[in-house]
């Protein structure tokens, strides 16, 4: 069951396309899981579209005027005009750690190739590096089951997002679907217990920040397993 | 060019919800007969706000025109995909201006790697990719029903075919094959029972 939804304001947000592409990305592929999340932003699109479109200045009709003859020239748009990038044909819908094949979220899936080797962490941890195109640090994150991340915190925010199974980080239990956003007030040691393990998708804009025993050791090197 | 065209802006005053669903009818006679006086009722009302809109978003004149052809050009080129069960006219142009706003404002700041409206939000994907695989579900299943099609009794395979293949009428069939239209009706009621259940354990054989 999702529990952990963005808030009604970046849903909003979403809807006016006014979210940061990081943001809009996560709400997105949350919304591919969620018919809450998805009904909201209907709702929310079109209380801004008769909002948005309610007012008006009644000048430039000439060139309005124009606008028009040139715009009905324009000949109708053929079904096969459009390149195959979404009509899925060729598109990857899935990547494969171990064999596995996980089905991504629709809005997740221009990543995959765009998606780097899995390596190996510390605490029976995966992670495959996603080159976002855009400001922001992605990873694919699977956490085998008793796999763990020492405790930390943010420097800057951190998004998650559920792709499958479940864990824990000490402050809720996390399910698939569910959004999580992460600032530096909340420090967390994520776990997973699920049998077949977790996969999440995570957003950072700065390196972690160890907070606990040995582990922050592993500060000065943060960068490297979290870039 | 524009003879013929009045660019009306009379209904000016009306909100976007109580002229919904005249403009949706304006946008499906564009989609079915090019009908470029539709189009004009359509461009009247809506273009002049769609500029207001831009205006706010871009903060530049000739951006915002931008914006507003795009959109429209959308609306013209593309009104087959307007869908009126799912939203109203004003949403889906709405909609439509805003991907272009998105991807406009990313282009200006020479994003070009940038996530796209498009993987945001496929307004106007001919199909998108989920609607892709209900269409390889139907396609299976309209072979199958080829399939068992073949298996019904003559009879009723006759008045199947006349009334979803053809595209009769009931009476028209009871009348061609000089039958109570009651026979037909119950022939039809037999067939599609026969046809779910030959499915229902097709299905059950192949999972």
């Amino acid at each position: 069951m999702i529990k952990f939804h963005p808030s009604l304001e970046q849903l909003s947000e979403f809807a006016e396309g006014s979210l940061s592409s990081v943001e809009a990305i996560m709400v997105s592929a949350h919304c591919d899981m969620c018919e809450r999340c998805q009904q909201v932003v209907a709702s929310e699109t079109e209380r801004l579209a008769e909002d948005v479109l309610d007012s008006f200045d009644a000048r430039q009709s000439s060139e309005f005027e124009r606008m028009l003859s040139s715009i009905t020239q324009l000949p109708p748009s053929d079904k096969s005009d459009r390149p195959s990038r979404t009509t899925g044909s060729c598109e990857k819908f899935t990547i494969e750690l171990d064999g596995r094949q996980f089905v991504l979220p629709r809005t997740l899936r221009r990543f995959v190739d765009k998606t780097g080797n899995w390596s190996s962490l510390v605490g029976r941890l995966w992670q495959a590096p996603v080159d976002l195109g855009f400001p922001g640090v992605a990873n694919f994150i699977y956490m085998e089951r008793g796999g763990s991340v020492p405790e930390h915190t943010h420097r800057g925010t951190e998004y998650t997002l559920v792709l499958d199974g479940e864990f824990r980080d000490g402050i809720n239990a996390y399910d698939t679907g569910d959004f999580i956003y992460m600032d530096g007030d909340h420090t967390h040691a994520p776990k997973s217990e699920a049998t077949k393990g977790c996969l999440v998708f995570s957003v950072v804009d700065q390196p972690l920040h160890f907070t606990s025993g040995l582990a922050r050791l592993l500060n000065p090197f943060s960068h490297m397993f979290f870039r | 060019m524009l003879v013929g065209i009045p660019l009306e802006q009379s209904n000016s005053a009306i909100k976007p919800k109580e002229c919904a669903t005249e403009m949706s009818e304006y946008i499906v006679t564009v989609a079915e007969k090019r009908c470029k006086k539709s189009f004009a009722r359509v461009f009247g009302y809506f273009a002049p706000r769609l500029r207001s809109y831009a205006l706010k978003q871009m903060g530049n004149e000739a951006l915002a025109m931008e914006l507003v052809q795009d959109t429209m050009s959308n609306v013209w080129q593309k009104a087959h995909l307007f869908n009126a069960e799912k939203g109203s006219p004003s949403t889906w142009i709405f909609t439509i201006a805003r991907n272009i706003r998105f991807d406009m404002l990313r282009k200006l700041q020479n994003r070009k790697e940038d996530v796209c409206s498009d993987d945001l939000w496929p307004v106007l994907c001919e199909q998108t990719p989920d609607a892709n695989e209900t269409s390889l579900d139907e396609q299976i299943t309209l072979e199958q029903i080829g399939f068992l099609f073949e298996a019904l009794p003559v009879k009723q395979k006759a008045v199947i075919e006349a009334i979803y293949i053809d595209g009769k009428s009931q009476q028209e069939v009871a009348d061609e094959l000089s039958i109570p239209l009651g026979t037909v009706k119950s022939r039809t009621r037999l067939a599609l029972q026969r046809l779910k259940g030959m499915l229902n354990s097709h299905d059950q054989v192949s999972s």
